[in-house]
């Protein structure tokens, strides 16, 4: 199908000033979008207000404007522009919410302005929580039992059927003040007249904790003939009860079985269908019970997100491109994949490498605040890290992070066993090194397991790499052999770390070990051949070079790698 | 043919005071450089960037910006050469490292941006060019703070050495301040000294973003803080051009600027932050790289400055890259790449997470504490400023009540603030001490009581939606005052609320312009 051509003029509405919770990836997703739409010769009318952004250079779009994101400043843009089309998915919460507030002002009825890619109805059916759980009910998907109460008489009965242990979240608090969680009846009575109180409207929201649950998040996308493609699955390393922004997370899952992880993508397919989601991506949460298995839906975004970018960046699909495109009448099998070209957009991305993120904190800059990670969002950017294995790819998340930390150790040997448990079981910026002292402790999987409720795999990996740690740190640089040397790198450890352990320095331990080697990301775990140059390094063999015109060689021959 | 291939090392993870700007600043390189025809390679970690799309750059590694990493895609790659100034501190700090290691920096040398970050080299630097620092000093025990601090003279800003940003770094206004911040917050020793620095009590900050080949100088925009000294420069709001300064200063400012530039032998972008004090310029600091505002400036005068200085970091000159500006017959007083005409303010906001942390005071400090900036753009600057707060998410009233509480220092200067807002037809709502001198000065205030006294009390009227604006300077003191209550109740029920006279004025005008005027808006494309 070609692209529609009833529409010329598109407005594009940004994201605005970097917050916690909406930042830089906006920027990115809205200058794929607006250079996909110019590509293919549509007029593209920008507003952000953020200067700091590529987005807002005048190059990118055809009318930029740097302006307020207001309802009446983006009445004025449409009423000097007449744009025939809005495209809301792509500037993050923002955007979304300023495309309702035009519809349901009539603005855009008004000078007569499609929205395209999310339409309002769907927006309104992902957005409004009891609208989604009666669009979940209808294609048989669970959520966590909810229920909102005002009064603590009606709390009590209706705490029967939820059960504990119950969240308590009083109604239009700011950031969640007020709220709290009640493992058992005596403590429920008075945390729900407490929560009655704090709220505004005298209301609490009664909801069934999955706090200690897996969380899985999928990348789905679809055009208009209904085709749906998942970019991309990610698991949450942290278990339900950090925000997903907060939480380490893990490109693509871990710990699903396939016959779940099909379970998952089937789910968020329905999702997308049943949500409206015409055309575009949208991002699902899922929470598992890890004795159950048994999965809750936990809410989607029907919009590009910071899951997106990830996921973006962590498979080589350019999700926000792809979606400006489905918005104006293509579909997935119209679309090239840039990495391969020979291989279309409904190609399903798959990944041989590990990807992490970490998200990075500035909690030095609020000493006054409280440093635990809840469902608030708190983290103020993120680092990116791929590599072969887990081990390697959070490895090099960590040092990416720039905090002076090359590894899992930063010198907690002086915390007592009291301090280092409590940080285990509640999530804060330091968990994983908190995790790895108490394995240098001799703690077992099962023991932290216990604490943190990680899936155990995640904490067998950490585990080996300090059991390894251990090993290293009895040799020198001179007794080490060199294929320990080689395990140590191919298990992410620093040259600086491997210095530490050693007793040597990051130089001498660069000159000794191994060279690096590169591979690309490629969308198709090498099935096709890849013309994008977008590389990773890992320490493994056969060594990948990279060659002048962008291909990388595998070279078997490690004597002669010097003259490649 | 390639020209050449070069690395651009990013901003790695975005943090309070290294942000998106960065990334921005280091797209723009790579283009440039593709324009100029090198082959560009780009490194970074930070999935939520332009930089780390696969078609921004010719090559793309997404990696640690770390030594090991770093200098593993230089052995590999084997560059001409490796950008490190658009990326912030983290492919600064690898500078001296990967130079040590044999690799080639372009632009400014590690060399001349050691000398603009060593303390006692810059300050050799500013004595030999005959320009004005504030005075300061280095004090390696308790005892020799309080001297130090009496030499200088109150208030004084005091930091730890081996912090870096803002951190820890305190205004303190007498001796018995200096003792309990010595007392609370740092351990002053023999190698983790005090840093002492004059505070310029109001005083005017300006920031500058110049952009230099060697040979010619330009400077992209002299900006003007709303607020005044003593606000961390990333978390003030700014205007471009200036709007209380005199020419005579400006073209001042301009020539220090190029003074510093030649000194430092600087090519491609530098930022220099000033201060003003009774017609005199003080420098308070020079930074030889790209400056957390250069995209700010590229939208205000309309020049890309990040792609202008990586074409004079592969060698070419300013003269040549941009001929027309060179040929400007009088240039404006803020800029040297738009003439005397040039009639358009630019003003830069910033956002803070407040709203995050329920905790913490929503007050400005010498620390940087906001996350994103946002831009306000008219021919008039009440309009700009209006345009700047309601992007930033805080519409001015234009009717209603206004709370205005202040400091014993700022009570005359808030008196024209208050009497222009009754003229406006606000009503101006006061605590008994505030109340009473508007009294004595003929300014009409309703009385409403404090936090201790009887209720409804003024938090109560916030949260009751009774006023509408709120004007609270801090007196100084950082206990949880009433102050304090009264900033958290404006933060959660989003009231405008201003925490300098200086910004209250700017509101003021703004309130003013957005009365008589009509809001218009205007695409950059059109604008001249």
């Amino acid at each position: 199908m070609p692209k529609r051509t009833d529409i010329s003029r598109i407005l594009l509405i940004g994201s605005g000033p970097i917050v916690i919770g909406q930042a830089a990836e906006f920027d990115y997703s809205g200058t794929q979008g607006a250079k996909a739409l110019k590509e293919e010769g549509y007029e593209v009318i920008l507003v952000n207000s953020n200067p700091a952004t590529i987005m807002t250079d005048p190059e990118v779009a055809d009318k930029t404007y740097i302006e307020p994101l207001i309802t009446p400043v983006i009445e004025k843009i449409i009423e000097r522009e007449r744009p025939d089309a809005l495209l809301p998915t792509l500037g993050g919460q923002t955007a979304l919410n300023l495309a309702v507030d035009l519809y349901e002002k009539g603005i855009l009825d008004k000078y007569n302005v499609k929205m395209i890619g999310a339409n309002y109805e769907a927006i309104k059916k992902a957005e409004d929580r009891e609208l989604f759980k009666e669009a979940m009910e209808k294609i048989g998907l669970q959520m966590p039992k909810s229920a909102v109460v005002k009064s603590v008489a009606e709390a009590m009965e209706i705490i029967q059927w939820i059960g504990f242990p119950v969240i308590i979240r009083p109604s239009f608090t700011l950031g969640g003040t007020g709220g709290s969680i009640a493992y058992n009846i005596d403590e429920f009575y008075p945390k729900v007249k407490a929560g009655l109180e704090a709220s505004p409207v005298h209301e609490v929201l009664l909801e069934e904790s999955v706090i200690g649950w897996k969380e899985f998040e999928m990348e789905v996308m679809r055009d208009k003939n209904d085709n749906c493609v998942i970019i991309c699955s990610i698991e949450n390393l942290d278990p339900m009860g950090v925000h997903t922004g907060d939480s380490i997370t893990i490109a693509p899952a871990m710990t699903l079985t396939d016959k779940e992880y099909q379970m998952l993508r089937d789910y968020s397919i329905a999702v997308i269908r049943e949500i409206g989601v015409e055309t575009g991506g949208s991002n699902v949460q899922f929470s598992q019970n890890p004795e159950t298995g048994q999965f809750y839906v936990i809410e989607m975004n029907p919009r590009v997100s910071r899951s997106s970018a990830l996921a973006s960046k962590a498979t080589g699909f350019p999700i926000a491109k792809i979606a400006a495109k489905l918005a104006v009448g293509y579909t997935l099998d119209e679309l090239p994949n840039d990495i391969t070209k020979e291989t279309p957009a409904s190609f399903e991305p798959t990944i041989d490498y590990v990807v992490t993120k970490i998200p990075r904190f500035d909690f030095a800059k609020f000493p006054e605040t409280d440093p635990t990670l809840t469902t608030m969002m708190k983290s103020v950017g993120e680092v990116m890290a791929i590599g072969r294995t887990f081990k390697e790819s959070i490895h090099k998340a960590v040092r990416s992070l720039e905090l002076g930390r090359y590894g899992l150790y930063i010198g907690l040997e002086k915390e007592d066993d009291e301090t280092v448990k409590e940080k285990i079981v509640t999530p804060n910026a330091d968990r994983l090194w908190y995790i790895a002292e108490g394995f240098r402790r001799g703690w077992t999987v099962e023991e932290i397991h216990q604490l943190s409720h990680i899936d155990r795999w995640f904490l067998h990996q950490i585990k080996e790499i300090i059991d390894f740690e251990k090993e290293l740190s009895e040799k020198t640089l001179a007794t080490i052999t060199d294929e320990e040397l080689e395990k140590a790198k191919q298990w992410g450890f620093s040259d600086r770390e491997l210095a530490r352990l050693l007793k040597t320095t990051e130089e001498r331990v660069r000159e000794k070990r191994m060279k690096v080697s590169y591979k690309v990301v490629d969308t198709c775990a090498a099935e096709f051949r890849a013309f994008t140059p977008y590389y990773y390094s890992s320490y493994e063999k056969p060594f990948g070079i990279v060659k002048e015109d962008g291909t990388v060689e595998l070279v078997f021959d490690t004597e002669n790698l010097e003259e490649k | 043919m390639k020209k050449g291939k070069i690395i651009i090392l990013g901003s790695g993870p975005n943090r309070i005071g290294q942000g998106i700007e960065f990334d921005y600043a280091c797209v723009h390189c790579v283009w440039a450089l593709k324009e100029e025809g090198y082959e560009a390679v780009m490194v970074n970690c930070n999935p939520e960037t332009v930089s780390t799309d696969y078609d921004t750059s010719d090559k793309l590694f997404f990696e640690p910006i770390v030594y090991e990493d770093v200098l593993n895609i230089i052995e590999s790659e084997k560059p001409d050469g490796v950008v490190v100034q658009f990326g912030g501190q983290t492919p600064l700090k690898l500078a001296v490292p990967l130079q040590n290691a044999g690799v080639k920096i372009l632009g400014t040398s590690p060399e001349s941006i050691d000398i603009a970050e060593d303390r006692e080299r810059f300050r050799e630097l500013i004595i030999r060019l005959g320009l004005k620092q504030p005075e300061s000093g280095i004090a390696r025990s308790k005892e020799e703070a309080v001297l130090m601090a009496e030499k200088i003279g109150y208030p004084v800003l005091v930091r730890p050495s081996y912090v870096l940003g803002g951190r820890a770094m305190r205004l303190v206004y007498d001796t018995a301040e200096l003792l309990q911040y010595i007392e609370e917050a740092v351990l002053v020793t023999e190698d983790k000294p005090l840093l002492i620095d004059r505070f310029l009590e109001d005083a005017i900050e300006l920031d500058v973003d110049a952009v230099s080949d060697g040979e010619d100088v330009l400077v992209g925009a002299v900006m003007e803080h709303i607020e005044e000294a003593g606000i961390h420069s990333g978390d003030s709001a700014t205007c471009i051009p200036p709007y209380t300064l005199s020419d005579e200063i400006m073209y001042e400012v301009k020539r220090q600027t190029r003074e510093l530039a030649k000194a430092l032998n600087v090519k491609g972008l530098m930022n220099v932050q000033y201060a003003v004090k009774d017609n005199q310029i003080y420098v308070i600091e020079v930074n030889p790289r790209a400056s957390r505002t250069v995209p700010f400036v590229s939208k205000a005068v309309g020049y890309p400055l990040a792609k202008i200085a990586s074409k004079v970091i592969v060698g070419r000159k300013l003269r040549d890259i941009v001929p027309e500006v060179f040929s400007i017959k009088e240039a404006h007083p803020a800029t040297d790449f738009r003439d005397r005409s040039f009639s358009r303010y630019s003003i830069k906001e910033v956002v803070f997470p407040w709203n995050r942390f329920p905790e913490v005071d929503p007050l400005l400090g010498p620390e940087m504490k906001s996350t994103g900036e946002v831009m306000g753009i008219d021919e008039d600057f009440g309009m700009a400023f209006y345009k700047s707060q309601a992007a930033a998410g805080s519409v001015l009233p234009e009717k209603g009540n206004v709370f205005i509480s202040v400091a014993d220092r700022d009570k005359p200067s808030v008196l024209t603030v208050a009497k222009k807002l009754v003229e406006l037809g606000f009503t101006i709502y006061a605590t008994s001490g505030t109340h009473r001198f508007f009294e004595n000065s003929d300014v009409p205030s309703v009385r409403v009581s404090k936090l201790s006294e009887e209720r409804p009390n003024v938090v109560d009227r916030i949260r009751n939606g009774e006023i509408h604006m709120v004007i609270n300077t801090p007196s100084g003191k950082r206990e949880r005052s009433d102050a304090y209550f009264i900033r958290r109740a404006a933060v959660e029920h989003k009231i405008p609320y201003f925490t300098t006279v200086r910004a209250a004025q700017a509101a003021v005008e703004a309130i003013n312009s957005f009365k008589n005027r009509q809001l218009s808006v205007k695409p950059l494309q059109e604008m001249i």
